[in-house]
Protein backbone atom coordinates (compact mmCIF):
# COMPACT_ATOMS: atom_id res chain seq x y z
CA UNK A 1 0.00 0.00 0.00
CA UNK A 2 1.58 3.20 -1.02
CA UNK A 3 1.23 6.38 1.18
CA UNK A 4 -1.50 8.41 -1.04
CA UNK A 5 -3.24 4.73 -0.43
CA UNK A 6 -2.75 5.06 2.90
CA UNK A 7 -3.88 8.76 3.14
CA UNK A 8 -7.43 7.81 1.60
CA UNK A 9 -8.08 5.14 3.50
CA UNK A 10 -7.64 7.32 6.25
CA UNK A 11 -10.05 9.88 4.86
CA UNK A 12 -12.63 7.22 4.17
CA UNK A 13 -12.51 5.32 7.52
CA UNK A 14 -12.94 9.31 9.06
CA UNK A 15 -15.96 9.35 6.71
CA UNK A 16 -17.23 6.11 7.51
CA UNK A 17 -17.57 6.87 11.43
CA UNK A 18 -18.96 10.33 10.53
CA UNK A 19 -21.92 8.90 8.55
CA UNK A 20 -22.20 5.95 11.32
CA UNK A 21 -22.01 8.70 14.12
CA UNK A 22 -24.57 10.98 12.47
CA UNK A 23 -27.05 7.66 11.68
CA UNK A 24 -27.00 6.66 15.36
CA UNK A 25 -27.31 10.16 16.72
CA UNK A 26 -30.61 10.44 14.17
CA UNK A 27 -31.92 7.73 15.86
CA UNK A 28 -33.42 9.56 18.69
CA UNK A 29 -36.10 10.44 17.07
CA UNK A 30 -38.27 8.27 14.73
CA UNK A 31 -36.87 8.13 11.30
CA UNK A 32 -38.78 9.28 8.75
CA UNK A 33 -39.47 6.81 5.74
CA UNK A 34 -37.06 8.40 3.23
CA UNK A 35 -34.43 8.72 6.51
CA UNK A 36 -35.63 4.46 6.96
CA UNK A 37 -34.61 3.53 3.67
CA UNK A 38 -31.51 5.74 3.08
CA UNK A 39 -30.64 4.08 6.61
CA UNK A 40 -31.02 0.56 5.57
CA UNK A 41 -29.70 1.77 2.46
CA UNK A 42 -26.63 2.85 3.87
CA UNK A 43 -26.26 -0.19 6.11
CA UNK A 44 -26.35 -2.33 3.17
CA UNK A 45 -23.78 -0.77 1.07
CA UNK A 46 -20.94 -2.06 2.62
CA UNK A 47 -19.82 -4.01 5.68
CA UNK A 48 -17.59 -1.83 7.36
CA UNK A 49 -21.02 0.41 7.26
CA UNK A 50 -21.99 -2.13 9.61
CA UNK A 51 -19.00 -3.05 11.93
CA UNK A 52 -18.70 0.84 12.33
CA UNK A 53 -22.10 1.05 13.05
CA UNK A 54 -21.75 -1.44 15.75
CA UNK A 55 -18.87 -0.12 17.36
CA UNK A 56 -20.30 3.48 17.20
CA UNK A 57 -23.40 2.24 19.24
CA UNK A 58 -20.54 0.32 21.92
CA UNK A 59 -18.69 3.30 22.30
CA UNK A 60 -21.67 5.71 23.14
CA UNK A 61 -22.66 3.40 25.63
CA UNK A 62 -19.12 4.19 27.53
CA UNK A 63 -19.45 7.52 26.12
CA UNK A 64 -21.97 8.55 29.80
CA UNK A 65 -19.91 6.73 31.68
CA UNK A 66 -16.40 8.58 30.36
CA UNK A 67 -18.65 12.13 30.96
CA UNK A 68 -19.54 11.00 34.29
CA UNK A 69 -15.93 10.62 35.46
CA UNK A 70 -14.75 15.20 34.61
CA UNK A 71 -15.62 17.05 37.56
CA UNK A 72 -15.45 20.50 35.75
CA UNK A 73 -18.30 22.71 35.85
CA UNK A 74 -21.05 23.67 33.05
CA UNK A 75 -19.91 27.29 34.14
CA UNK A 76 -15.72 26.20 33.42
CA UNK A 77 -16.66 24.50 30.48
CA UNK A 78 -19.04 27.10 28.52
CA UNK A 79 -16.21 29.96 30.26
CA UNK A 80 -13.72 27.67 28.62
CA UNK A 81 -15.48 27.37 25.01
CA UNK A 82 -16.09 31.21 25.12
CA UNK A 83 -12.20 31.84 25.13
CA UNK A 84 -11.92 29.54 22.09
CA UNK A 85 -13.13 31.94 20.33
CA UNK A 86 -10.88 34.67 18.35
CA UNK A 87 -12.25 38.05 18.38
CA UNK A 88 -12.11 40.52 16.04
CA UNK A 89 -12.89 43.86 17.54
CA UNK A 90 -14.21 47.35 15.56
CA UNK A 91 -13.64 49.97 15.42
CA UNK A 92 -10.45 51.76 15.89
CA UNK A 93 -8.94 50.98 19.23
CA UNK A 94 -5.96 53.33 19.08
CA UNK A 95 -3.03 53.46 21.80
CA UNK A 96 -5.64 53.13 24.65
CA UNK A 97 -4.92 49.13 24.90
CA UNK A 98 -1.61 49.34 26.09
CA UNK A 99 -1.48 49.81 29.85
CA UNK A 100 -4.90 48.15 30.97
CA UNK A 101 -4.59 44.87 33.77
CA UNK A 102 -6.14 41.93 31.58
CA UNK A 103 -9.52 41.39 33.51
CA UNK A 104 -10.90 38.19 31.59
CA UNK A 105 -10.07 36.04 34.30
CA UNK A 106 -11.25 38.56 37.22
CA UNK A 107 -10.99 38.51 40.72
CA UNK A 108 -8.91 35.91 42.57
CA UNK A 109 -7.42 34.12 40.19
CA UNK A 110 -5.26 37.42 38.40
CA UNK A 111 -2.47 37.13 41.62
CA UNK A 112 -2.05 33.41 41.24
CA UNK A 113 -2.00 33.77 36.82
CA UNK A 114 0.81 36.37 37.58
CA UNK A 115 2.70 34.19 39.51
CA UNK A 116 2.39 31.81 36.78
CA UNK A 117 2.67 33.70 34.59
CA UNK A 118 6.03 34.60 35.73
CA UNK A 119 6.70 30.84 36.70
CA UNK A 120 6.71 30.13 32.81
CA UNK A 121 8.18 32.64 31.74
CA UNK A 122 11.48 31.44 33.95
CA UNK A 123 10.91 27.70 32.54
CA UNK A 124 10.56 28.90 28.96
CA UNK A 125 13.63 31.18 29.26
CA UNK A 126 15.77 28.31 30.55
CA UNK A 127 13.80 25.65 27.92
CA UNK A 128 15.18 28.61 25.03
CA UNK A 129 13.61 31.27 22.96
CA UNK A 130 13.02 28.97 20.32
CA UNK A 131 10.44 26.73 21.59
CA UNK A 132 7.85 28.55 19.78
CA UNK A 133 4.50 27.36 21.15
CA UNK A 134 5.48 29.10 24.23
CA UNK A 135 8.44 31.24 23.97
CA UNK A 136 7.86 34.71 25.66
CA UNK A 137 10.20 37.47 24.16
CA UNK A 138 9.23 41.04 24.36
CA UNK A 139 9.92 42.89 21.43
CA UNK A 140 9.41 46.07 19.75
CA UNK A 141 10.06 46.50 16.05
CA UNK A 142 8.90 48.01 12.63
CA UNK A 143 8.80 45.40 10.19
CA UNK A 144 9.53 45.94 6.72
CA UNK A 145 8.88 43.94 3.76
CA UNK A 146 12.13 42.85 1.12
CA UNK A 147 11.78 44.08 -2.18
CA UNK A 148 12.38 41.11 -4.45
CA UNK A 149 10.12 38.38 -2.89
CA UNK A 150 7.58 37.66 0.21
CA UNK A 151 9.43 37.75 3.48
CA UNK A 152 8.73 35.37 6.08
CA UNK A 153 9.32 36.29 10.27
CA UNK A 154 9.18 33.95 13.05
CA UNK A 155 8.19 36.01 16.07
CA UNK A 156 9.51 35.52 19.77
CA UNK A 157 6.15 33.88 20.26
CA UNK A 158 5.96 31.47 17.75
CA UNK A 159 3.80 33.28 15.54
CA UNK A 160 4.15 33.14 11.70
CA UNK A 161 4.35 36.64 9.48
CA UNK A 162 4.62 36.56 5.59
CA UNK A 163 5.00 39.94 4.44
CA UNK A 164 4.04 40.94 1.02
CA UNK A 165 6.66 43.11 -1.12
CA UNK A 166 6.66 46.41 -0.01
CA UNK A 167 3.92 45.77 3.29
CA UNK A 168 4.99 46.90 6.43
CA UNK A 169 4.16 45.87 10.40
CA UNK A 170 4.50 47.15 13.52
CA UNK A 171 5.44 44.27 16.48
CA UNK A 172 5.36 45.33 19.70
CA UNK A 173 4.80 42.43 22.15
CA UNK A 174 4.94 42.99 26.20
CA UNK A 175 4.28 41.18 29.23
CA UNK A 176 0.45 41.55 28.98
CA UNK A 177 -0.19 42.30 25.15
CA UNK A 178 0.97 41.25 22.02
CA UNK A 179 0.55 43.87 19.64
CA UNK A 180 0.80 43.93 15.75
CA UNK A 181 -0.33 46.90 13.90
CA UNK A 182 -0.33 46.19 9.67
CA UNK A 183 0.98 49.59 8.04
CA UNK A 184 0.33 48.76 5.02
CA UNK A 185 -0.16 45.65 2.55
CA UNK A 186 -0.65 42.07 2.59
CA UNK A 187 0.19 40.03 5.37
CA UNK A 188 -0.85 36.79 6.91
CA UNK A 189 -0.60 35.49 10.22
CA UNK A 190 -0.54 31.80 11.82
CA UNK A 191 -0.87 33.13 15.49
CA UNK A 192 1.16 31.45 17.40
CA UNK A 193 -0.15 29.81 21.12
CA UNK A 194 0.50 32.13 23.86
CA UNK A 195 -3.01 31.58 26.44
CA UNK A 196 -1.47 34.42 28.91
CA UNK A 197 -0.98 37.26 26.43
CA UNK A 198 -3.84 37.71 23.83
CA UNK A 199 -2.40 38.88 20.63
CA UNK A 200 -4.16 42.06 18.88
CA UNK A 201 -3.60 42.92 15.62
CA UNK A 202 -5.05 46.36 14.60
CA UNK A 203 -5.67 47.18 11.10
CA UNK A 204 -6.42 50.38 9.90
CA UNK A 205 -9.82 51.15 12.01
CA UNK A 206 -9.94 47.66 13.01
CA UNK A 207 -8.57 45.30 16.03
CA UNK A 208 -8.58 41.63 15.46
CA UNK A 209 -8.06 39.48 18.53
CA UNK A 210 -7.18 35.80 17.78
CA UNK A 211 -5.76 32.83 19.57
CA UNK A 212 -4.22 30.14 16.92
CA UNK A 213 -5.63 30.77 13.45
CA UNK A 214 -4.56 31.97 10.29
CA UNK A 215 -5.74 34.79 8.59
CA UNK A 216 -4.76 36.89 5.92
CA UNK A 217 -5.24 40.69 5.75
CA UNK A 218 -5.04 42.95 3.20
CA UNK A 219 -4.54 46.87 3.37
CA UNK A 220 -5.94 48.60 0.63
CA UNK A 221 -7.20 52.39 -0.31
CA UNK A 222 -10.87 50.56 -1.01
CA UNK A 223 -11.04 48.92 2.35
CA UNK A 224 -9.53 46.35 4.33
CA UNK A 225 -10.07 42.63 3.88
CA UNK A 226 -9.70 39.81 6.60
CA UNK A 227 -9.76 36.19 5.35
CA UNK A 228 -9.85 33.45 7.54
CA UNK A 229 -7.65 30.85 6.29
CA UNK A 230 -8.33 28.16 8.99
CA UNK A 231 -9.64 28.32 12.38
CA UNK A 232 -12.63 30.70 13.34
CA UNK A 233 -12.40 34.82 13.91
CA UNK A 234 -15.54 36.82 15.04
CA UNK A 235 -15.73 40.25 14.67
CA UNK A 236 -17.47 42.44 16.85
CA UNK A 237 -18.77 46.46 16.61
CA UNK A 238 -17.37 47.24 20.14
CA UNK A 239 -17.93 50.36 22.14
CA UNK A 240 -14.79 52.34 22.32
CA UNK A 241 -15.16 51.76 26.50
CA UNK A 242 -15.05 48.24 26.30
CA UNK A 243 -12.19 48.28 24.05
CA UNK A 244 -10.06 50.52 26.02
CA UNK A 245 -10.44 48.08 29.09
CA UNK A 246 -9.84 45.36 27.16
CA UNK A 247 -12.87 43.65 28.75
CA UNK A 248 -14.31 41.17 26.23
CA UNK A 249 -16.93 40.23 28.05
CA UNK A 250 -18.00 43.41 28.18
CA UNK A 251 -17.94 42.82 23.73
CA UNK A 252 -20.79 40.28 23.69
CA UNK A 253 -23.82 40.75 22.20
CA UNK A 254 -22.41 43.42 19.64
CA UNK A 255 -21.23 40.34 17.44
CA UNK A 256 -21.01 42.04 13.60
CA UNK A 257 -19.97 38.13 11.63
CA UNK A 258 -18.48 35.29 12.55
CA UNK A 259 -16.15 33.71 9.97
CA UNK A 260 -14.98 30.49 9.97
CA UNK A 261 -12.14 28.93 7.70
CA UNK A 262 -12.87 30.12 3.73
CA UNK A 263 -14.99 33.02 4.60
CA UNK A 264 -13.76 36.60 3.93
CA UNK A 265 -15.33 39.90 4.95
CA UNK A 266 -14.22 43.73 3.51
CA UNK A 267 -14.09 46.15 6.65
CA UNK A 268 -14.84 49.76 5.95
CA UNK A 269 -13.99 52.66 8.08
CA UNK A 270 -17.41 52.64 9.85
CA UNK A 271 -19.04 49.32 8.76
CA UNK A 272 -18.29 45.58 7.62
CA UNK A 273 -19.64 44.11 4.48
CA UNK A 274 -21.55 40.91 4.49
CA UNK A 275 -19.22 37.58 4.77
CA UNK A 276 -18.59 35.45 2.09
CA UNK A 277 -16.98 32.28 0.63
CA UNK A 278 -13.20 33.47 0.16
CA UNK A 279 -11.26 31.21 -2.75
CA UNK A 280 -8.49 30.76 -0.82
CA UNK A 281 -6.04 30.01 -3.90
CA UNK A 282 -7.07 33.97 -5.14
CA UNK A 283 -6.19 35.01 -1.51
CA UNK A 284 -3.04 33.62 -0.80
CA UNK A 285 -2.26 34.46 -4.85
CA UNK A 286 0.77 36.79 -3.41
CA UNK A 287 2.51 34.08 -1.42
CA UNK A 288 5.34 32.17 -2.89
CA UNK A 289 4.40 29.00 -5.04
CA UNK A 290 7.35 27.30 -3.48
CA UNK A 291 7.70 26.36 0.12
CA UNK A 292 11.86 26.01 0.12
CA UNK A 293 13.17 24.87 3.44
CA UNK A 294 16.59 24.03 4.82
CA UNK A 295 17.36 22.26 7.68
CA UNK A 296 13.81 23.59 9.48
CA UNK A 297 11.63 21.52 11.91
CA UNK A 298 8.47 19.96 10.52
CA UNK A 299 6.41 22.33 12.76
CA UNK A 300 7.42 25.45 11.43
CA UNK A 301 7.33 23.63 7.76
CA UNK A 302 3.23 22.72 8.51
CA UNK A 303 2.90 26.37 9.84
CA UNK A 304 3.96 27.31 6.45
CA UNK A 305 1.83 24.90 4.37
CA UNK A 306 -0.99 26.11 6.83
CA UNK A 307 -0.95 29.89 5.48
CA UNK A 308 -2.82 28.00 2.14
CA UNK A 309 -4.95 25.92 3.20
CA UNK A 310 -8.38 25.65 5.26
CA UNK A 311 -7.26 22.28 6.50
CA UNK A 312 -4.07 22.54 8.48
CA UNK A 313 -2.03 19.95 8.87
CA UNK A 314 -1.43 19.51 12.67
CA UNK A 315 1.91 18.14 14.09
CA UNK A 316 0.52 15.94 17.25
CA UNK A 317 4.18 14.98 18.51
CA UNK A 318 6.86 17.13 19.94
CA UNK A 319 9.35 14.79 18.80
CA UNK A 320 8.06 15.16 14.94
CA UNK A 321 7.74 18.67 14.93
CA UNK A 322 11.42 19.43 16.26
CA UNK A 323 12.85 17.28 13.46
CA UNK A 324 14.37 19.17 11.34
CA UNK A 325 14.28 17.97 7.40
CA UNK A 326 14.69 20.48 3.73
CA UNK A 327 12.92 20.37 0.48
CA UNK A 328 11.09 21.95 -1.75
CA UNK A 329 7.34 21.74 -1.99
CA UNK A 330 4.44 23.12 -4.21
CA UNK A 331 2.64 25.26 -1.64
CA UNK A 332 -0.66 24.49 -3.12
CA UNK A 333 -0.01 20.99 -2.03
CA UNK A 334 -0.32 20.47 1.18
CA UNK A 335 -0.98 16.45 0.49
CA UNK A 336 2.52 15.74 -0.88
CA UNK A 337 4.00 17.15 2.25
CA UNK A 338 1.68 15.16 4.34
CA UNK A 339 2.40 12.07 2.23
CA UNK A 340 5.80 12.66 2.03
CA UNK A 341 6.44 12.84 6.38
CA UNK A 342 4.48 9.65 6.41
CA UNK A 343 7.20 8.26 4.37
CA UNK A 344 9.58 8.97 7.83
CA UNK A 345 10.25 6.75 10.16
CA UNK A 346 7.56 6.01 12.75
CA UNK A 347 5.13 8.86 11.33
CA UNK A 348 1.49 8.32 11.17
CA UNK A 349 -0.42 10.60 8.92
CA UNK A 350 -4.06 10.58 9.72
CA UNK A 351 -6.74 12.34 7.91
CA UNK A 352 -9.24 13.99 9.43
CA UNK A 353 -12.63 16.30 8.33
CA UNK A 354 -11.12 19.58 9.30
CA UNK A 355 -7.52 18.81 10.12
CA UNK A 356 -4.89 16.35 8.82
CA UNK A 357 -2.79 15.02 12.07
CA UNK A 358 0.53 13.85 12.34
CA UNK A 359 1.27 11.60 15.01
CA UNK A 360 3.95 9.11 15.91
CA UNK A 361 3.29 5.59 14.91
CA UNK A 362 3.56 4.31 18.26
CA UNK A 363 2.10 7.17 20.25
CA UNK A 364 -1.22 5.76 20.81
CA UNK A 365 0.68 2.05 22.37
CA UNK A 366 2.43 4.52 24.68
CA UNK A 367 -0.89 6.15 25.87
CA UNK A 368 -2.11 2.84 26.21
CA UNK A 369 0.80 1.47 28.63
CA UNK A 370 0.09 4.85 30.69
CA UNK A 371 -3.63 4.50 31.57
CA UNK B 1 -41.57 -10.93 14.90
CA UNK B 2 -42.29 -6.99 14.32
CA UNK B 3 -43.95 -6.15 17.68
CA UNK B 4 -41.02 -6.79 19.18
CA UNK B 5 -39.03 -4.08 17.13
CA UNK B 6 -40.45 -1.14 19.27
CA UNK B 7 -39.12 -2.90 22.50
CA UNK B 8 -35.73 -3.77 20.85
CA UNK B 9 -35.26 0.03 19.78
CA UNK B 10 -35.71 1.34 22.71
CA UNK B 11 -33.60 -1.59 24.25
CA UNK B 12 -31.30 -0.66 22.04
CA UNK B 13 -30.79 3.04 22.63
CA UNK B 14 -30.18 2.11 26.21
CA UNK B 15 -28.09 -1.16 25.56
CA UNK B 16 -26.32 -1.18 22.77
CA UNK B 17 -22.74 -1.09 24.20
CA UNK B 18 -24.14 -4.21 26.31
CA UNK B 19 -25.00 -5.81 23.40
CA UNK B 20 -21.70 -5.21 21.52
CA UNK B 21 -19.69 -5.93 24.99
CA UNK B 22 -22.11 -9.20 24.18
CA UNK B 23 -21.39 -9.46 21.23
CA UNK B 24 -17.11 -9.79 21.64
CA UNK B 25 -17.89 -11.94 24.85
CA UNK B 26 -19.93 -14.70 23.04
CA UNK B 27 -17.21 -15.04 20.79
CA UNK B 28 -14.26 -16.30 21.38
CA UNK B 29 -12.07 -14.30 19.65
CA UNK B 30 -12.58 -10.96 17.10
CA UNK B 31 -12.03 -12.65 13.85
CA UNK B 32 -15.38 -13.92 14.93
CA UNK B 33 -16.84 -10.79 15.76
CA UNK B 34 -15.82 -10.29 11.79
CA UNK B 35 -16.96 -13.04 10.89
CA UNK B 36 -20.34 -12.17 12.30
CA UNK B 37 -20.61 -8.59 10.73
CA UNK B 38 -19.99 -10.28 7.44
CA UNK B 39 -22.87 -12.57 8.32
CA UNK B 40 -25.30 -9.91 9.66
CA UNK B 41 -24.43 -7.83 6.73
CA UNK B 42 -25.12 -10.58 3.87
CA UNK B 43 -28.62 -10.56 5.59
CA UNK B 44 -29.26 -7.27 5.71
CA UNK B 45 -28.20 -7.34 1.44
CA UNK B 46 -30.96 -10.92 1.67
CA UNK B 47 -34.47 -8.14 2.72
CA UNK B 48 -36.24 -8.19 -0.58
CA UNK B 49 -37.56 -4.54 -1.55
CA UNK B 50 -41.00 -5.17 -0.17
CA UNK B 51 -39.89 -6.52 2.84
CA UNK B 52 -37.06 -3.27 3.18
CA UNK B 53 -40.18 -1.16 2.97
CA UNK B 54 -42.03 -2.77 5.79
CA UNK B 55 -38.71 -2.58 8.48
CA UNK B 56 -40.09 0.33 10.72
CA UNK B 57 -36.81 0.55 12.84
CA UNK B 58 -33.67 -0.47 10.38
CA UNK B 59 -31.55 -0.15 13.71
CA UNK B 60 -33.70 -2.66 15.65
CA UNK B 61 -33.67 -4.95 12.48
CA UNK B 62 -30.03 -4.78 12.55
CA UNK B 63 -29.50 -5.74 16.38
CA UNK B 64 -31.93 -8.20 16.27
CA UNK B 65 -30.41 -10.05 13.65
CA UNK B 66 -27.20 -9.43 15.09
CA UNK B 67 -28.45 -10.92 18.45
CA UNK B 68 -30.25 -13.70 16.76
CA UNK B 69 -27.06 -14.37 14.91
CA UNK B 70 -24.97 -14.60 18.18
CA UNK B 71 -27.34 -16.94 19.19
CA UNK B 72 -26.83 -19.37 16.51
CA UNK B 73 -23.22 -18.75 16.40
CA UNK B 74 -23.31 -20.14 19.85
CA UNK B 75 -25.21 -23.36 19.39
CA UNK B 76 -23.11 -24.07 16.55
CA UNK B 77 -19.79 -23.79 18.84
CA UNK B 78 -21.57 -25.87 21.18
CA UNK B 79 -21.19 -23.33 24.02
CA UNK B 80 -23.59 -22.65 26.80
CA UNK B 81 -26.89 -22.61 25.19
CA UNK B 82 -28.75 -19.65 26.13
CA UNK B 83 -31.68 -21.58 27.17
CA UNK B 84 -34.68 -20.90 24.96
CA UNK B 85 -35.01 -19.25 21.73
CA UNK B 86 -37.31 -16.18 23.29
CA UNK B 87 -35.83 -12.56 23.06
CA UNK B 88 -36.69 -12.34 26.52
CA UNK B 89 -33.69 -14.60 27.71
CA UNK B 90 -31.47 -12.99 25.65
CA UNK B 91 -33.02 -9.59 26.89
CA UNK B 92 -31.87 -10.79 30.96
CA UNK B 93 -28.62 -11.93 29.76
CA UNK B 94 -28.51 -8.04 28.10
CA UNK B 95 -29.26 -6.12 30.95
CA UNK B 96 -27.48 -8.36 33.69
CA UNK B 97 -23.77 -9.31 32.47
CA UNK B 98 -22.25 -11.57 34.79
CA UNK B 99 -18.54 -10.97 33.29
CA UNK B 100 -16.11 -9.43 35.26
CA UNK B 101 -13.59 -9.00 32.56
CA UNK B 102 -16.28 -7.42 30.08
CA UNK B 103 -17.14 -4.70 33.14
CA UNK B 104 -13.42 -3.87 33.34
CA UNK B 105 -12.92 -3.86 29.35
CA UNK B 106 -15.66 -0.86 29.82
CA UNK B 107 -13.85 0.73 32.82
CA UNK B 108 -11.10 1.15 30.57
CA UNK B 109 -12.87 1.83 27.75
CA UNK B 110 -14.39 4.98 29.61
CA UNK B 111 -11.32 5.70 30.82
CA UNK B 112 -9.33 5.98 27.31
CA UNK B 113 -12.56 8.14 26.30
CA UNK B 114 -12.27 10.64 29.37
CA UNK B 115 -8.66 10.88 27.84
CA UNK B 116 -10.36 11.48 24.13
CA UNK B 117 -12.52 13.76 25.46
CA UNK B 118 -10.25 15.97 27.22
CA UNK B 119 -8.20 16.79 23.96
CA UNK B 120 -11.41 17.66 21.92
CA UNK B 121 -11.62 21.38 21.18
CA UNK B 122 -13.18 23.51 24.20
CA UNK B 123 -16.63 23.64 22.22
CA UNK B 124 -16.49 20.10 21.40
CA UNK B 125 -15.95 19.30 24.83
CA UNK B 126 -18.60 21.78 26.67
CA UNK B 127 -21.09 20.17 24.50
CA UNK B 128 -20.69 16.76 24.93
CA UNK B 129 -20.26 16.92 28.24
CA UNK B 130 -23.46 19.31 29.07
CA UNK B 131 -25.62 16.48 27.42
CA UNK B 132 -24.17 13.14 28.65
CA UNK B 133 -22.83 13.96 32.04
CA UNK B 134 -25.50 16.63 32.79
CA UNK B 135 -28.08 15.24 30.49
CA UNK B 136 -28.97 18.94 28.94
CA UNK B 137 -31.02 18.81 25.85
CA UNK B 138 -29.77 20.49 22.86
CA UNK B 139 -31.94 23.16 23.02
CA UNK B 140 -30.61 24.21 26.57
CA UNK B 141 -27.02 23.10 25.69
CA UNK B 142 -27.62 26.13 22.96
CA UNK B 143 -28.68 28.52 25.06
CA UNK B 144 -25.75 27.97 27.72
CA UNK B 145 -23.25 28.33 24.69
CA UNK B 146 -24.63 31.10 22.69
CA UNK B 147 -24.84 29.04 19.74
CA UNK B 148 -27.97 26.98 17.31
CA UNK B 149 -28.96 23.48 18.32
CA UNK B 150 -28.04 22.48 15.00
CA UNK B 151 -24.37 23.51 16.05
CA UNK B 152 -24.71 21.51 19.06
CA UNK B 153 -26.13 18.65 16.97
CA UNK B 154 -23.11 18.81 14.99
CA UNK B 155 -20.66 19.59 17.50
CA UNK B 156 -22.11 16.13 19.36
CA UNK B 157 -21.31 14.05 16.04
CA UNK B 158 -18.02 15.46 15.25
CA UNK B 159 -16.74 14.87 18.76
CA UNK B 160 -18.13 11.43 18.73
CA UNK B 161 -16.82 10.49 15.37
CA UNK B 162 -13.23 11.79 16.76
CA UNK B 163 -13.34 10.06 20.04
CA UNK B 164 -14.64 6.95 17.72
CA UNK B 165 -11.63 7.63 15.36
CA UNK B 166 -8.99 7.82 17.79
CA UNK B 167 -10.62 4.70 19.94
CA UNK B 168 -10.09 2.39 16.87
CA UNK B 169 -6.31 3.70 17.06
CA UNK B 170 -6.17 1.27 20.24
CA UNK B 171 -7.35 -1.47 18.90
Amino acid sequence: MNDSTQFDAARQARRITEQAVSWYIEQQEPLSERQRVAFLNWLRASPRHVAEYFAVAQMHGDFKAAAALKTITAEQLVEQAGRDNPVVMFPLMGPAMRKEPAPRTGRTHRALKAVAGVAAAVVMAWLGTDYWRASRGNIEQMYQGDVASVRSLTLPDGTLVQLEQGGAIHVHFDGRYRRIEVVRGNALFDVGKDAKRPMFVSVGGHVLQDIGTVFDVKRDAGGDTLTVISGRVRVLDAPASALKGMDLPLLDGVVVADLTAGQQISMGATQVGTKQPAQIAKVTAWLPSEIRFQHETIGNVARRFNAYTSKPLVIDNATIADERISGIFHANNPQAFAAYLATLPDVRVIDESDRVRVVASNQTAIKADRL
Amino acid sequence: MREKHGAWSALFAEKGATLSKYFLRRVSHRWDAQDLVQEVYLRLLRIGPDDAANIRSPEAYLFTVAANLVKEHAVLRQQQPLGSDELDQVVEQLVAPTNVEADMDSALRSERLGVLIDRLSPKCKAVLIMHYRDDMSYRDIAECMSISTNMVKKYIVKGLAACRQRMADYE
